[in-house]
């Protein structure tokens, strides 16, 4: 059995004795501290101070038992639970704080004090998702996510700052305790502006595409100097709260203190705000979440879309949706999917994909998809109406991984995207590839991120030659790959003595090896040669072209590696990129056609971007 | 194939009256390796090579032979390659690839009657192989071993049509005794697959090519 050792517990340690969390309940049951909960929590009401909730006699101490095991996994005793959940925080206290039972939640209610004067109060519920194990059946279901959800917190008056600095301990209390979301009420008016900047984001992904449409036209409407692509790459409610602060842009407020983006009979009273505190101030209401997530020692983002598999290739080609299926049901079927942070790739704007790709390359690509054809440019590269946005979504899934390391809403992404896009150059489409997914990306940070020294590993077993080429003068940004030696493997690019050319000459780096070479000569390489031209480089973000098909199993070439290899590089690039840029790394997606070493390879890869240890690899036979 | 559209024109010379020092800079500056030696009207009169200067300056301190007053040779004249091999624009590069390997040099003027025009090297030789064999070109190279029959290389290029693989070159050498193996050059990255059809086709394939074994 594998036993992963690196999930934090932080204070919390050792499951308690089930003895002494029984006590706990009795010892709250006679200070009236725990109440049994109607089931319906909307049921749950409260008026004022002192009021009481709607409260029953608290349910069997078996079910209390299994409850808590279940939430909260014995970690914590009821009384610590108390304790952890009432710091005292700006000078504020929590009163009168209480635990309920529901039939599968726990609430927690207190009133917020300054001194002995209330001045707020506070309702959390804690409960677990269930998810069903097959999609259209009810039954049966299996555990998901825990959830901590925000039933309410009121503050008579504005106490700056107090939710902000009790949620951060919040967070580091419930990423100990094993929590993966927060989830916030719909019904939250005022404060969405808040909750955006604390980074919760909106639940309903296709509301949240309207916001992003309402802004749209908001800039239409204002005649704001906002780029188009700027709005599109918003992908999270954080960073419409954060966006254009130099814009000033007025809003209206009533009586109530509620916004409009229009002056109207109620709301009079102007005041500017920047553009994007301004429009999430007037915007509708809605339901938020937080990624807590940290239940691995790093936050690993998941650039994945559906849209991705709409890349369909003719029977038989290697490159299929079911590579990407594949993953995605690991993930899921491993409970992966609650450590990662999932990010949603966006349409690229075109002048962002212009700075990599001739603009009449990408049209042709379009129209060839558009009409129909079942190829572009050589029979590698197969293609069938869904290709053209694809291919674009996987280059927009690059940013938007960028953006989220950029933006410190993970530490690393992993970019499960497809088609992938080493060998594609400014207008040529070759090996499978079209857009070259991590060019853009590495284009885009320079223009969206200032970001400037840009280190990109390729460790596919083929050499990316499309990438090499369109940063062959670029001095700043250092192309380094490991594949099979082109006398051997495709394209026949790579060779040692192509060390970049201009004044991009020595940032480049080639590093061929021989057929049949494995784990011990890959590793051998990669310390002797790219850890010291990492270290030399000093990059502001590590982008990896990250294919699989160096694996022993894999059909396309002879090199004969196993996971391990990919957990070794994963791991040391990850320790440089502390080093030297924060630990920003950014990992797309490129080759790996054989799902039985794809899938195992990739997963060690994601799990070693978590920082979690991966066991050797059992696949490594003889 | 001929010699002329390859050759080097627009030649750094010598007379046989320069100094070996002038052919020493010549040498230097041009970043070459041979020096044709020139006489009025660019009749070659022979050719000089940094080994021929490297071996006369040298030749003292390793005791060479005794020559003039100073004991060392002064003008290119005195240490050139009078018998010197050379091509016409109409010899091929074949005769130019043998005259090279035989000889054991390194580059070859090219004369009109007794007037130089052009030299050839072994860089030049190279580069023609590079292009000739598409070493530079994109694509992956596969080794299929035949039975010495043309008709079974008609078989090859045919099952390769109907596979749709695009090539972009085949070169069919002599493989041991009544074998043929060719070497294609496909555009094809799933090279994986192709080498399975063509063994289902009954065609031999090593794993790896053994080109220019």
């Amino acid at each position: 059995m594998v036993v992963d050792t690196t999930l934090t517990t932080g204070e919390f340690g050792d499951p308690l004795p089930e003895r002494d969390i029984l006590e706990g309940f009795d010892r709250l049951i006679a200070a009236d501290r725990l109440f049994g909960a109607e089931l319906n929590p909307t049921v749950i009401k409260k008026s004022g101070k002192g009021a009481s909730f709607l409260v029953r006699r608290p349910p069997s101490r078996e079910r209390m038992l299994a409850l808590w095991r279940d939430l909260f996994a014995n970690r914590v005793s009821p009384q610590g639970l108390l304790d952890a959940l009432a710091p005292e925080v700006l000078g504020l206290s929590h009163g009168d704080g209480l635990l309920l039972f529901g039939k599968d939640r726990v609430l927690y209610d207190c009133h917020i004090a300054r001194g002995d004067e209330a001045v707020g109060h506070l309702t959390l519920c804690f409960y677990r998702e269930r998810e069903p194990v097959f999609r259209f059946l009810p039954f049966p279901r299996r555990p998901g996510r825990r959830i901590v959800y925000i039933e309410g917190i009121s503050l008579t008056a504005q106490s700056t700052g107090y939710a902000s600095s009790l949620f951060r301990r919040y967070e580091r209390l419930f990423h100990n305790l094993g929590f993966h979301r927060f989830r916030l009420k719909a019904s939250l008016s005022v404060g969405k502006y808040y909750w955006a900047k604390e980074g919760f984001d909106c639940e309903d992904r296709k509301q949240f595409a309207e916001m992003r449409e309402n802004l749209h036209a908001l800039v239409r409407r204002l005649g704001l100097p906002v780029e188009e692509q700027e709005i599109r790459r918003l992908n999270h409610a954080s960073m419409i709260a954060a966006f254009r602060r130099d814009l000033a842009v007025p809003i209206y407020r009533n009586a109530e203190g509620y916004y409009a983006a229009e002056r109207d009979a109620s709301h009079g009273e102007e005041f500017r705000f920047p553009l994007g505190k301004a429009f999430l101030l007037c915007s509708a209401p809605w339901d938020g979440f937080k990624v807590i997530y940290t239940d691995t020692p790093r936050r690993t983002g998941f650039v994945w879309s559906e849209r991705f598999l709409d890349h369909g290739t003719r029977a038989g080609h290697p490159e299929s949706p079911k590579r990407l299926e594949a993953i995605f049901a690991a993930i899921r079927e491993g409970g992966m999917r609650e450590s990662l942070i999932f990010l949603e790739p966006y349409l690229p704007a075109m002048a962002v994909l212009h700075a990599v790709h001739e603009p009449a390359y990408l049209e042709a690509f379009r129209e060839a998809a558009a009409r129909g054809d079942r190829q572009f440019a050589v029979r590698d590269c197969s293609i069938s109406e869904g290709s053209y946005e694809a291919a674009l979504l996987a280059a927009g899934g690059v940013m938007a991984g960028i953006d989220a390391v950029c933006s410190d809403r993970a530490d690393n992404v992993f970019c499960a995207v497809r088609p992938p896009g080493h060998h594609a150059g400014r207008a040529s489409a070759m090996g499978f590839c079209f857009v070259n997914n991590v060019a853009a990306g590495t284009r885009y940070a320079r223009s969206a991120h200032g970001i400037e020294r840009v280190y990109i590993l390729d460790w596919d077993v083929h050499h990316g030659n499309g990438t090499q080429a369109l940063f062959d003068e670029d001095p700043l940004t250092f192309y380094c790959s490991l594949h099979e030696h082109p006398s051997f493997c495709y394209p026949g690019t790579g060779r040692r003595l192509e060390k970049g050319a201009g004044a991009g000459r020595g940032a480049t780096l080639n590093i061929p090896l021989a057929p049949h070479a494995g784990d011990r000569e890959m590793i051998e390489a990669f310390e002797r040669e790219v850890v010291p031209s990492i270290e030399a480089f000093r990059p502001e973000l590590i982008l990896l072209s990250a294919g699989f098909d160096a694996h022993r199993d894999d059909p396309i070439a002879e090199l004969e590696c196993t996971e391990d290899v990919y957990v070794h590089m994963t791991r040391r690039v990850l320790e440089l990129a502390d080093r030297h840029c924060g630990g920003r790394v950014v990992s797309v997606l490129e080759g790996g056609y054989c799902m039985e070493s794809l899938v195992p390879s990739a997963i060690a890869h994601i799990r070693t971007l978590q920082g979690r240890e991966v066991p050797p690899c059992s696949s490594a036979r003889g | 194939m001929f010699v002329g559209p390859r050759m080097k024109r627009g030649l750094v010379t010598v007379t046989p009256r320069a100094t070996l020092e002038e052919a020493a800079r010549l040498l230097k500056a041009h970043r070459i390796h041979h020096l044709p030696v020139v006489e009025e009207g660019d009749r070659l009169a022979g050719i000089v090579s940094d080994t021929d200067l490297r071996n006369a300056t040298l030749g003292g301190m390793i005791g060479g032979a005794d020559r003039g007053d100073s004991g060392r040779p002064a003008t290119v004249g005195e240490i050139m390659t009078r018998d010197v091999v050379t091509l016409s624009p109409g010899d091929t590069l074949d005769d130019a690839m043998l005259a090279l390997s035989q000889e054991r040099i390194g580059a070859l003027p090219v004369v009109e009657g007794e007037r130089l025009v052009g030299i050839v090297t072994k860089a030049d030789i190279l580069s023609a192989l590079v292009s000739t064999l598409d070493i530079e070109g994109l694509g992956v190279r596969i080794e299929v071993v035949l039975p010495r029959d043309v008709k079974e290389v008609s078989r090859l290029v045919g099952a390769l049509g109907d596979l749709k693989v695009g090539v972009r070159s085949l070169v069919l050498a002599p493989h041991g005794a009544g074998a043929y193996a060719a070497f294609v050059r496909v555009a094809t990255i799933d090279v994986g697959s192709l080498k399975a059809q063509l063994r289902v086709a009954g065609f031999k394939v090593p794993e790896i090519a053994e080109f220019l074994e």
